[in-house]
């Protein structure tokens, strides 16, 4: 049995509506955000969980910590079921909402790592060796004596990052860590969240709208839409089912060479400029540049990156989100 | 236990930095005394009552030194209610109706100690019949102060209870300003209790609002003989109960409510 098992995970919500003019009552609207959930999770795995806004993926996380009771289907995390004794079973999870804060807005980050230090029941040595360890690796040893509402949106990350996993929680929830955060910032999260899962054995479930962070991160990633899950698997896969098309610019030194390409290949002139996109399944890159350099004398060349962002469009598009 | 006693201690360190509120609370506080003091003196000179002056003058005071006790109120807290955030607080292996009870005590404590004790000063140099007189005997004095003890855990159970409404209706206004209205009221703030006709005054005794600052007042001035406190002190301690079990009640319910519908 895996560490994590949803099995046909369901819940909806029902939403008012403003009342229309006319009717003595208000409407009610039944919103599916989960129709049936099912995945299993290994104990120290990184995964990303995706999906566009109003998937379903907060829904999820909030039931798996324990703040939502699910309408139908089972789910357990080592063995626990987290709406059942949710104090118990709070004990061995970590939570970062990325947008709100557990930390205590006027006072020194210190005093509020103390008082989770209580809440969590931590021994003296274990809390302080933990500290040390989590301060070093996420640089907060200078701020820690700094109010919350002091530090900069990077340093309240790290902060809360640390906070949520003082009491070394066997499973990690990030709900997007990386919002609002500059390069430099996301860059340090990442690394210290595979440290982190690498030194400790974590595990953790990310959600994310950042395709950087999955990339970087997760070795498995999991596409929710309209309250199902889509896709299950790498993220090279994924994006291999996605990325059929490719860019390529190319710069002359003289105007307009003669140049014959193969069909399914669209090309677009600007003076010496030429610009075209190819699927690489069809036309390989290795024939369609030795096509390009017989035509002429090649200045400039540039391979359009695969945008990460475009194939997600894609896959949601394709996937009718 | 651990993880409350520690939400206390923080909570009463925080309430030391706000300075500024707490001169702005003492010379609204002042200010409110000395008019109201003006006030039932004028009300004597007109039309003398049954109730010695000094002791309206000393119920006032007192009232405007723990004005903090009755009504301040978790600005935070209420900050993560408007805004769901308080249903992440489900992610914390303790109670939550004891953690916010502990961290609403200390701020009561700290704040009103902090304007009380600088007001009561300034209102025992204040002449008799303006301000504050000495307690009517040794005996009232040391029942009032531990009277004063099961009062206090009332105005926190209280304050859970308007919170625990405000989870409700996620505004402070509405049904909880109407708390506050039944709290100034009834509790003597706005006018004491000892000046309320007779027949009001054998049902308002009764009530949870004249537990909290009314009975030590008035066990310190002598209005009630110490003997009386054999009763006073047992009923404010069942006041105490019954008021942390309704606030309870609707916080567990509040919480079902927000694991059915989400934050």
């Amino acid at each position: 049995m895996s560490y994590i098992e949803v099995n046909g995970l369901k819940k909806s919500f029902t939403v008012k509506k403003k009342r229309e003019k006319g009717k003595l009552f208000r409407e009610k609207q039944i919103v599916e955000a989960l129709k049936g959930i099912s995945f299993s999770v290994d104990r120290g795995e990184l995964v990303g969980y995706i999906g566009p806004n109003g998937a379903g993926k907060s829904t999820t996380v909030k039931i798996l910590s324990g703040i939502l009771t699910p309408d139908g289907g089972e789910a357990t995390v080592g063995g626990r079921v987290p709406w059942q004794e949710r104090r118990e079973y709070v004990r061995h999870i970590g939570v970062v909402f990325g947008q709100r804060s557990q930390l205590w807005w006027d006072v020194p980050i210190i005093d509020s790592f103390s008082l989770l230090k209580d809440i969590y029941r931590l021994s003296e040595a274990d809390y302080s060796s933990r500290l040390k360890e989590l301060s070093e690796a996420l640089q907060l040893e200078e701020l820690m004596r700094t109010p919350l509402r002091l530090l900069s949106l990077g340093q309240r990350m790290r902060a809360e990052l640390c906070g949520s996993l003082l009491h070394r929680p066997e499973l990690l929830f990030l709900d997007e860590p990386t919002i609002g955060l500059d390069a430099v910032s996301k860059l340090a999260l990442r690394d210290f969240l595979k440290w982190e899962n690498s030194e400790h054995g974590t595990t953790v479930m990310l959600t994310t709208h950042d395709m950087e962070d999955i990339a970087a991160l997760c070795s498995r990633v999991m596409v929710l839409g309209h309250g199902r899950k889509l896709y299950d698997g790498k993220l090279p896969e994924l994006l291999e089912k996605y990325d059929t098309v490719r860019t390529v610019n190319v710069k002359y030194d003289a105007a307009h060479p003669e140049l014959v390409l193969p069909e399914g290949v669209s090309a677009e002139w600007n003076d010496s400029e030429l610009s075209l996109s190819y699927s690489p399944s069809k036309l390989p890159t290795a024939q369609l540049l030795a096509l390009l350099q017989d035509a002429g004398r090649i200045s400039e060349m540039t391979l359009q990156p695969e945008n990460i962002d475009h194939l997600i469009a894609a896959m949601y598009k394709e996937m009718d989100l | 236990m651990r993880a409350y006693f520690s939400a206390f201690r923080m909570r009463l360190r925080l309430e030391t930095q706000y300075r500024g509120a707490m001169i702005g609370g003492i010379l609204c506080q002042l200010f409110f005394g000395i008019i109201l003091v003006a006030l039932y003196r004028a009300l004597y000179a007109g039309r003398p009552q049954p109730i010695p002056i000094e002791h309206v003058t000393t119920y006032v005071w007192i009232q405007q030194s723990l004005f903090r006790m009755l009504t301040s109120t978790d600005v935070d807290l209420y900050d993560k209610i408007r805004s769901g955030n308080i249903s992440y607080d489900l992610c914390r292996p303790v109670s939550m109706y004891w953690f916010y009870y502990f961290r609403a005590a200390a701020q009561k404590l700290m704040g009103s100690l902090m304007r009380g004790a600088p007001m009561i000063a300034f209102a025992a140099l204040l002449p008799r019949g303006w301000g504050i007189t000495a307690p009517d005997s040794l005996p009232a004095f040391a029942l009032s102060i531990a009277a004063l003890f099961p009062g206090f855990l009332c105005m926190c159970a209280l304050e859970n209870i308007a919170i625990g409404v405000t989870m409700r209706t996620l505004d402070p206004r509405g049904i909880s300003g109407m708390l506050s209205l039944l709290m100034i009221t009834f509790s003597g703030n706005l006018l004491p209790l000892t000046l309320f006709p007779d027949r009001w005054q054998a049902v308002i005794r009764w009530l949870p609002y004249s537990q909290l600052l009314d009975a030590p007042i008035r066990l310190y001035t002598g209005e009630y003989a110490p003997a009386e406190a054999v009763w006073i002190i047992p009923m404010q301690f069942l006041w105490a109960a019954v008021l942390m079990g309704l606030g309870m009640w609707l916080w567990d319910s509040n919480r079902k409510r927000l694991i059915v519908q989400g934050g």
